[in-house]
């Protein structure tokens, strides 16, 4: 059981900095009681190194990485500081479960869901995310044969114009109302595909 | 044509002696399509090629249908070994039985020559479930760590029969008073469990400077019959450390540990070039055959074919 706690607490101090700062500040205290004598020491030798540091920076790469490839369009909306802001809150919330970037992509896209209901406001964020979340949902569907094929996203704003603007890199500007729906399919060559609507029912 | 592994109670395994091969990644498909002369074999890291829904999902692994075309088509031409990233052999709050059930799985399709595996825990328990850190943490050089890892990997030598192979680790902090060197270590685990080394001269490099240690004592204490495979790579000085990027050609440095350990590795079945897809771009087609060609040279002059079939 030592080294199960052992192992948790050293994994902790790389992804948990609140933690990793209250062990600085109350030493051993903040540590699991099942630890031994010498795990203890262990944990309290390699809390101030600056090679903790470094993989930390390789634990968020790992996990920035994922969120970056998968949500261009949510990180160019989001732009660095509000994005890191939110990566921050996500980060905090939901520990890394898997090496799989489709699933904790969807996660923070979930998180960023969440956070719209309970009062964050950011112009066009519903629709982009909801997009992007769609698109990795799609992405699933090409390999795992449960998650449904087909996926529809309501736009309020033209999506054409939106998504032009976020890839050329640009904050968006002046996009103009369009009430309409994407649909995304995963043809039978396993590639998905989406098509635009004027239409806003959910049988489009 | 092979090299003689012996397990001690147990069959004896052929290594093949492969030569120079190269880490797959989807943006080098068009090198590895248009260059196969540059390089004898590939090394697959083959939990790219599934989704791993979890433990105690049924079914748990998805395959990518496109990527095992891509897979079979690519082990029509050179042999594959598998190099996973999804054990973590050294996790105390559970072993993964299920992933040594997948290998298993892929080894009964494509009779792999050897696997392998890195020799940390990257998975922890946290509260009530678990973390992935995503990167590979040490394990203490201890007895304790020897008792947790050597029926795991003796289970995986027994499940398949093939040399399964556990790569040396690079790590940023050391854990103080461990009972053990880290090359003693090594060559405890191989001896109790009838597993593998695969040396990563780079990590050894990385561990090297970062710690101001000694490499050439560490392979001086490391038993070299044990290595099957050797990895090559290249890094970067990044926030004070030097690190395992994979991002470029192999520094002098690394060439150097290569010219050293080669002639003294009876077992060897390849030296491997790793290179992550996203730096192929900065380091270019014409540099990468360099690479390899060099690699390749070593590998002729060091470990001669009539050194092939035999035994130490």
């Amino acid at each position: 059981m030592t080294q199960r706690a052992f192992q948790a607490a050293v994994a902790r101090l790389v992804v948990d900095p609140a933690f990793r700062d209250r062990v600085r500040a109350i030493g051993a205290a903040a540590l699991d009681g099942e630890l031994t004598s010498i795990e203890q020491q262990r944990v309290m030798s390699i809390v101030d190194e600056k090679g903790l540091d470094a993989t930390r920076t390789l634990h968020k790469s790992f996990r920035l990485t994922k969120l970056y490839s998968t949500l261009p369009l949510t990180r160019q909306l989001l732009r660095p500081n509000r994005l890191a802001k939110e990566i921050g809150s996500f980060w905090e919330a939901t520990p890394s479960d898997s090496h799989y970037f489709v699933d904790e992509s969807i996660a923070f896209c979930d998180f960023l869901r969440k956070r719209l209901r309970s009062g964050l406001r950011i112009k066009h964020l519903e629709e982009i995310v909801t997009y992007e979340r769609a698109n990795l949902n799609l992405r699933r569907a090409r390999i795992e044969p449960e998650v449904p094929k087909r996926e529809i996203v309501r736009f309020r704003y033209d999506p054409i114009i939106l998504f032009e603007q976020l890839v050329k890199g640009k904050h968006p500007r002046a996009v103009p109302e369009r009430t309409c729906t994407m649909i995304g399919r995963v043809n039978k060559e396993g590639k998905v595909h989406w098509r635009l609507s004027e239409k806003v029912s959910d049988k489009v | 044509m092979s090299a003689q592994v012996v397990i001690e109670g147990n069959q004896p395994l052929f290594a093949p002696r492969l030569g120079v091969g190269l880490l797959y990644q989807e943006e080098l498909r068009p090198f590895i399509e248009c260059q196969k002369s540059s390089f004898d074999f590939l090394e697959v890291i083959p939990d790219l090629f599934w989704t791993d829904l979890g433990p105690d999902q049924s079914p748990r692994y998805i395959e990518n249908r496109q990527a095992m075309e891509i897979l079979r088509q690519l082990q029509a031409d050179v042999p594959i070994v598998l190099h996973s990233i999804g054990l973590s052999i050294g996790s105390a709050h559970r072993f993964d039985r299920e992933h040594v059930s997948q290998i298993a799985r892929w080894y009964e399709r494509m009779k792999f020559p050897w696997h392998s595996d890195h020799l940390a825990f990257i998975v922890a328990a946290h509260g009530a479930g678990e973390v992935n850190v995503g990167v590979t943490l040490p394990l203490p050089y201890d007895e304790e760590s020897l008792d947790l890892l050597v029926p795991r990997a003796s289970e995986i030598g027994s499940r398949i029969p093939r040399p399964f192979l556990l790569e040396n680790n690079v790590y940023f902090f050391k854990y103080p008073d461990q009972e053990l060197t880290e090359a003693t270590f090594l060559n405890q685990l191989c001896e109790r469990s009838g597993c593998y080394l695969l040396l990563d001269l780079h990590n050894l490099y990385t561990n090297s400077r970062n710690h101001a240690a000694d490499s050439y004592a560490f392979l001086d204490e490391l038993n070299l019959a044990n290595v099957v495979e050797i990895h090559i790579a290249g890094g970067m000085q990044h926030d004070g450390f030097y690190q395992d990027a994979h991002s470029g050609i192999s520094p002098d440095g690394v060439w150097e540990l290569l010219e050293w350990v080669l002639p003294r590795c009876p077992n060897l079945g390849g030296v491997v070039f790793e290179l992550l897809g996203s730096w192929y771009v900065d380091v270019g087609e014409d540099r990468l055959i360099a690479q390899l060609s060099r690699m390749k040279d070593m590998w002729l002059r060091y470990q001669p074919a009539s050194q092939q079939g035999s035994r130490l």
